[in-house]
């Protein structure tokens, strides 16, 4: 018979530093919370506010913002000491949100992905089994985002075009027309939008991210290769019928244009990634 | 409370869960046994709504999973430690379910102290944790909202017997308070530690079920005695059939007091009177192990 001592008095064995942490000896039960078991669902708000966390409490989430903030902050830098830093408030602003449109795609894409990737779709769908509203959450989330980081785009631009004009002495020109606007702003949103939108369709971190970058520069390429796919392309290329924005001003048909190639980019994959996350298993 | 009504998953040709029936009762701990692919975790998975059934149904506290309103609150659910954001911190993890369910953050830290997390085990990145430690904050997440049921997937999976040990405490503290527990586990000493109920599952379908003690009885009488050649004779004389064991002693086909009583009667001294090894259940068991080996080897 082997003698035990009980664990109260037991020696407690010295631990390094990288040793797990045991188990308490004894398990206690969890403590009741107070109140009823709720009746009614998950609130939207709380949706969104989750969502909208997880995307900036992973380091891959926080170094993609990061790496946009240093993207602008040297371009700022190159413009501000290029040609004496005589560029107007538009230059400015298109330097502080190109960036942005570029990279927080794979923000909204990684908001969709991970949950397969890092399989966390297990607790999230668990959570909220009602997953329509899951995915409504990242995309609004998603978008806030961007209607953040835009505001930040124009106060940074604001902010440099400022300082050229009180430290390099350049001529302020603050003047910018309202489709410009838009079409800055539309420009990092529309993106995020496909983002997620792609992120939904293929479920998939690298596919989609492929496929976002790789498909507009393919699109490009062969349209100016084959004719007919260059006059399609005046009607499905976002890249292309966004332009006129920058320019100030559309005709009803550039307006036409602008609507259908976002439908094909945007709405068209959103429509059918919603459908898609709402019906596949989660493993 | 858990009902399972002739549930069915296909997935092509494939019956990964077939015909399955099954209540898990509260104030119990319900163990689901089986071999790796015997269809468990895709069982688990549909009564969780992240898997839709091909014909049949799961129902929670009475409803099917997805109309549990908030359902965090009511089901605390563990189907992979394994599946958490690598780049989030263990707190971090269970604050974004906190969140979610609404509970507070003060839930957080009473649950990382409950498993026995330390303040910077928690504060370290999920990549970084053991099996072990997953499983720890897969049940801190699994209690956080405080549900009524509980359903586990290999939760003992990477936890040492200590461990083991604590979790069949705290899972017994819960179902004494009136909660249901189903628990997964491809180990039978793992179940028989901690189940009160055993439920068996091989290739799909059910094979046994009922209380651990049903399922391991019924496996007869071992005993010794200082003459096992007159206790034999006596027993056939009543028409009981008893057999040598390979180690010495008798195995015999009824129960120990019914062999008492006839040792007694014949004035046969016992040395050992106790009732068999649970070797049913480990038999069945093994042989579904055997079959599931068999098939990935030919696959």
């Amino acid at each position: 018979m082997i003698t035990t001592t009980s664990p109260a008095t037991a020696p407690v064995a010295p631990m390094s530093p990288n040793a797990e942490s045991s188990l308490p000896t004894t398990a206690k039960v969890p403590s009741r919370l107070a109140g009823p078991r709720p009746a009614i669902g998950v609130p939207f708000t709380r949706l969104m506010h989750v969502e909208l966390r997880k995307m900036l409490d992973t380091r891959a989430g926080r170094w993609l913002l990061v790496g946009i903030a240093a993207i602008i902050a040297i371009a700022l830098t190159i413009m501000f000491f290029n040609d004496g830093g005589q560029h107007s408030f538009e230059e400015y602003l298109q330097a502080t949100t190109m960036p942005m449109a570029i990279i927080l795609p794979v923000v909204g894409i990684l908001a969709v992905t991970s949950e397969w990737s890092q399989r966390t779709g297990l607790v999230t769908f668990g959570l909220e089994p009602r997953r329509i509203r899951v995915a409504w959450a990242k995309l609004l989330s998603a978008l806030a985002v961007g209607v953040a980081a835009f505001a930040l785009a124009l106060a940074l631009a604001g902010i440099a075009h400022q300082a050229a004009i009180t430290f390099r002495g350049i001529t302020a020109d603050w003047g910018i027309d309202g489709l410009v606007l838009l079409g800055a702003g539309g420009y990092v949103l529309l993106g995020i939008a496909q983002g997620v939108g792609f992120g939904m369709l293929f479920k998939n971190t690298p596919a989609a991210i492929v496929v976002y970058f790789i498909l507009p520069t393919a699109w490009s390429i062969l349209g100016s290769m084959v004719s007919w796919l260059e006059s399609a392309a005046e009607w499905l290329d976002m890249q292309r019928t966004m332009q006129p924005l920058f320019s100030g001003s559309l005709t009803g048909e550039q307006w036409a244009q602008l609507g259908t190639s976002v439908s094909l980019w945007v709405v068209l994959p959103l429509a059918f990634g919603i459908w898609r996350l709402t019906r596949a298993e989660v493993k | 409370m858990i009902t399972v009504e002739r549930l069915t998953k296909r997935y092509g040709p494939f019956t990964a869960v077939d015909d399955v029936s099954f209540e898990v009762k509260p104030g119990l701990v319900t163990g689901f046994l089986g071999p790796n692919g015997a269809g468990k975790t895709t069982a688990m998975r549909v009564m969780s709504g992240l898997t839709p059934a091909s014909s049949g149904r799961a129902t929670v506290l009475g409803k099917p999973y997805a109309a549990l309103p908030n359902p965090g609150r009511h089901v605390g659910l563990l189907l992979d430690a394994s599946a958490q954001h690598a780049g989030r911190t263990g707190r971090e993890v269970l604050t974004l379910g906190a969140i979610l369910m609404g509970v507070g953050k003060h839930r957080v830290d009473e649950m990382v102290e409950l498993v026995g997390l330390t303040e910077k085990e928690a504060n370290r990145r999920v990549r970084n944790y053991s099996l072990g430690m997953r499983q720890r904050l897969g049940i801190a997440h699994a209690l956080l909202g405080d549900p009524e049921v509980l359903i586990l997937d290999e939760p003992a999976n990477g936890l040492d017997p200590a461990g083991i040990r604590w979790m069949r405490d705290l899972l017994r503290g819960y179902a004494n308070e009136g909660g249901t527990v189903l628990l997964s586990s491809h180990l039978l000493n793992e179940i028989e530690r901690v189940a009160d109920e055993i439920i068996v599952i091989g290739h799909g379908r059910i094979v046994a079920q009922g209380t651990k003690d049903e399922l391991l009885a019924g496996a007869g009488t071992y005993t010794r005695s200082t003459d096992d050649d007159a206790l034999l004779g006596a027993l056939a004389a009543q028409s009981i059939v008893a057999q040598r064991t390979p180690t010495g002693g008798l195995q015999v086909e009824a129960e120990p007091i019914e062999v008492g009583r006839v040792a007694a009667a014949h004035q046969i001294v016992l040395t050992e009177l106790r009732g068999g090894d649970s070797r049913g259940l480990e038999e069945m068991f093994l042989d579904l192990t055997a079959d599931a080996a068999r098939e990935e080897v030919a696959a």
